[in-house]
């Protein structure tokens, strides 16, 4: 007789069910990953081996990187604290800090002339950065009120166009006002003195920058944890019904937030302008959009990451081209920086989409 | 209304062209229009119109001084010419192509657009003209370029499509020979080092710098680019710092090349080091920008001498500060004012009227006066080469001896040092 026999299909071993899961998009994504690192760790390596800095040129690498950084976690501060809020990029503000710089120009020029800036630093910057936080604030809030709280409860596109045409609508207003020539930042000698710190030769206005950044974004961290607006603005982030059901005035913690966005645009303009010297209409864009990619990187609505992707994007501009490229004999290599910045960024994103610091949202949220 | 005229026989033609275009040599249709046949296309303007002339220059941004210099001269010459040419208003239509490639395209593309336009003045950079000409030329319009310095324009390999540029500018090759002497010979330089922003004009200018200084017995140690809207140029300087350069090269556009020149000067291993810019650089603007640490900058530039440039250039100072206000404001000017002089000889040499008082320019027939004709103008003689070089350069160097704007003034800030 004869007897059929069932028997349990065999199972496959997990690594063999996940390989069988492989797809083509999978197997490009790693080759990329794997290029990226390759390039990375060869550049590296090279450019050791080539032995063509030296110490204190790497030093002045990590300086600027720190500079420019400092000032791109500033302005993405501005960005991470009102996406956190209302969920919406607010691209004009860029064009927040072009406004703050502007008007520390108007102030910083005749007190330069006058000799008060060189005899009265302290003073003199003060007024400055004074005059650029209550411009670019005041512009914040006017933005706030007047263009962007009528599309607080539209979904869609439309606040992210309405903030693209803020911006322009602020880079044209300012060319029409100031011109469109570029506008220079005195520099004061205070200023063009460098420190000599074990050997290492350190710009002032370097130093000035980095040592003021983190003292006010540390200001700011210490405003939305340990005050009630901040913890209210932590609420309405967190869920702007429910903060709203549990009493909290949401449109009075959406203005305070475009105030502390806008004094940090302030302040990151001074800074920018004092580094870079040049002051002019379009100034706000470049540094608006890196400043965005580091919020992104760092985990946007997340200030720590605000200032975390900053500071790392910065870095990445000024060591990167050097320390990956060079060492690869690729001439030219600066040109590539934000070439290299940014494949940087989507790599980062590619393994942790969201950011460095960002945790991964709520279905209410997302 | 100017038009273009559509003849019997047209369908043929238009294939004659197309077949034209296939072999990349021309462009428009021939045709036969009053007493007028051409190859390529004629031009009728009705009795009284206007000749319409275009302008394509930089308004607006950093280097709004390079191009509104350019236009004023154009302005003036247009003027000086009388403002009519055979009972026709001469009028100028300028449009800003911002310096950018994609603002020359955008101009190049409204003006060939306009069947009205007889020849087209500017741009003033490179970056625009790189686009624009063929365009232009597509449409059988002639640009004659008053800026754009950059060799691969007129080089004698360059693609049919730019058969309708000439410029009453000179090349860089010769701009770039006269750098690289100034920089081994007089500066002293026997290592070098250049910066270019990735636009035709800095990118080529640098090489042909860089090729002569290697010519000469001198060395490049680095040749790095930056982007035009860098504003950080440490990073970058302190790769050039360690290559060591006795100078380095930078013809740059405004902003980028203040931006260079304040931050040589901050950069460990740079303090000592000389700079030479490009005259792309000469404004007030760019003194503006870079402040205090122009001083000492050199540059190569047309010299502006009475010995050396061309008669009647006095006389256009002159009318240029009792027209605007003020001496030129940035360089090229001279080149600028010959252009719309060529532009009516040429038409002079070509139009043709009817007994009704339109009148006709064939427009191959007009591209091939611009070509043909001599004369001398006030940046010098005028006389083009088969592939539109017509300018002819005499160097000189000069070097920027104050950081206040206000002193700006060619032959004072920056003074002339050589010859």
């Amino acid at each position: 007789m004869s007897q059929v026999l069932t028997q349990p299909a065999p199972q496959r071993p997990p690594w063999l069910a996940a390989l069988a899961r492989v797809n083509a998009v999978d197997i490009v994504l790693w080759l990329l990953r794997i290029g990226v690192v390759v390039v990375v760790v060869a550049g590296t390596i090279g450019t050791i081996l080539k032995d063509r800095y030296t110490a204190a040129q790497w030093v002045d690498f990590v300086v600027f990187g720190l500079t420019i950084g400092a000032i791109y976690a500033q302005i993405a501060l501005g960005y991470t604290m009102v996406y956190g809020v209302l969920r919406m990029i607010n691209f004009a503000h860029g064009d927040f800090v072009m406004c703050g710089a502007f008007a520390g120009y108007f102030v910083a020029t005749p007190l330069s002339r006058s000799g008060f800036l060189q005899d009265h630093a302290v003073l003199g910057m003060s007024a400055i950065l004074a005059v650029s936080v209550l411009t670019s604030t005041t512009i914040a809030l006017l933005t706030e009120r007047i263009a962007y709280r009528p599309f607080r409860r539209v979904s869609g596109l439309a606040p992210l166009i309405c903030a693209i045409g803020v911006s322009f609508f602020l880079e044209q207003t300012f060319r029409g006002m100031f011109g469109s020539a570029v506008k220079s930042y005195p520099t004061p000698a205070w200023q063009a003195v460098a420190f000599d710190v074990f050997g290492f030769h350190i710009p002032r206005v370097d130093v000035l920058v980095i040592a003021l950044a983190i003292f006010f974004m540390g200001g700011l961290y210490l405003i939305v944890q340990r005050t009630k607006m901040g913890t209210a603005m932590r609420a309405v982030a967190e869920d702007g019904e429910a903060a709203a059901l549990m009493g909290i005035d949401v449109n009075k913690v959406v203005v305070f937030t475009f105030i502390l966005g806008g004094a940090m645009a302030g302040i990151a303009g001074v800074f920018y302008a004092f580094v870079y010297k040049q002051v002019y209409f379009y100034m706000g864009f470049t540094p608006g959009i890196k400043a965005f990619g580091a919020a992104v990187l760092g985990g946007i609505g997340n200030i720590p990451g605000a200032m975390l992707g900053g500071i790392f994007l910065g870095m990445v501009e000024s060591i990167g081209p050097t320390l990956f490229l060079d060492g690869l004999g690729i001439p030219a290599p600066y040109q590539l920086r934000d070439l290299i910045a940014f494949t940087l960024l989507i790599m980062v994103l590619v393994f942790r989409p969201q950011g460095l610091l960002g945790e991964k949202m709520a279905k209410k949220r997302a | 209304m100017t038009e273009d005229i559509k003849q019997p026989g047209f369908r043929r033609l238009v294939l004659l062209t197309a077949a034209m275009v296939a072999f990349g040599v021309g462009v428009a249709r021939a045709a036969t229009a009053g007493p007028v046949t051409d190859d390529i296309g004629v031009l009728r303007i009705p009795q009284g119109a206007p000749i319409l002339v275009g302008g394509s220059w930089v308004q607006s941004g950093p280097d709004t001084a390079l191009g509104l210099n350019q236009k004023r001269a154009v302005e003036i010459a247009m003027k000086d010419l009388g403002g009519k040419l055979l009972g026709h208003p001469l009028k100028l239509d300028a449009e800003d192509d911002l310096c950018t490639a994609e603002g020359g395209q955008t101009v190049a593309t409204k003006f060939a657009a306009n069947p009205q336009i007889v020849v087209v003045l500017g741009p003033g950079c490179s970056s625009a003209a790189t686009p624009g000409a063929p365009i232009l030329w597509q449409v059988g319009i002639v640009d004659i370029c008053t800026s754009c310095t950059a060799p691969k324009l007129t080089a004698a390999d360059r693609k049919p499509e730019y058969a309708g540029f000439a410029r009453t500018v000179y090349s860089d090759i010769e701009q770039g020979k006269a750098d690289a002497t100034d920089a081994v010979k007089m500066a002293k330089a026997k290592t070098v080092a250049t910066i270019h922003d990735g636009s035709p004009y800095a990118q080529q200018l640098q090489q042909v710098f860089a090729d002569n200084v290697v010519a000469m017995g001198g060395k490049v140690v680095a040749q790095e680019a930056v982007a035009p809207t860098d504003v950080d140029m440490h990073p970058v300087l302190t790769r050039i710092a360690s290559a060591k350069p006795d100078l380095i090269y930078y013809p740059l556009f405004t902003a980028v090349a203040a931006q260079v020149s304040r931050q040589a000067k901050e950069t460990p291993g740079l303090e000592k080091v000389k700079l030479m810019g490009g005259t792309s650089m000469l404004s007030a603007d760019f003194i503006e920008g870079a402040g205090p640490s122009v001083i000492g900058l050199l540059f190569g530039n047309p010299d502006l001498s009475p010995d050396a440039i061309g008669k009647g250039y006095s006389k256009f100072v002159a009318d240029c500060k009792k027209a605007y206000g003020e001496a030129p404001i940035s360089g090229f000017h001279a080149n600028a004012y010959d252009a719309p002089t060529l532009t009516v000889k040429a038409i002079v040499k070509v139009a043709k009227p009817d007994k009704d008082g339109n009148l006709y320019i064939g427009r191959k027939a007009f591209r091939d006066a611009v070509f043909s004709i001599r004369f001398e103008g006030i940046s010098g003689p005028i006389a083009c080469d088969p592939y539109g070089e017509c300018s002819q350069f005499k160097p000189s160097v000069l070097e920027f001896t104050s950081g206040d704007p206000k002193t700006f003034g060619i032959g004072q800030n920056p003074k002339k040092i050589w010859p």
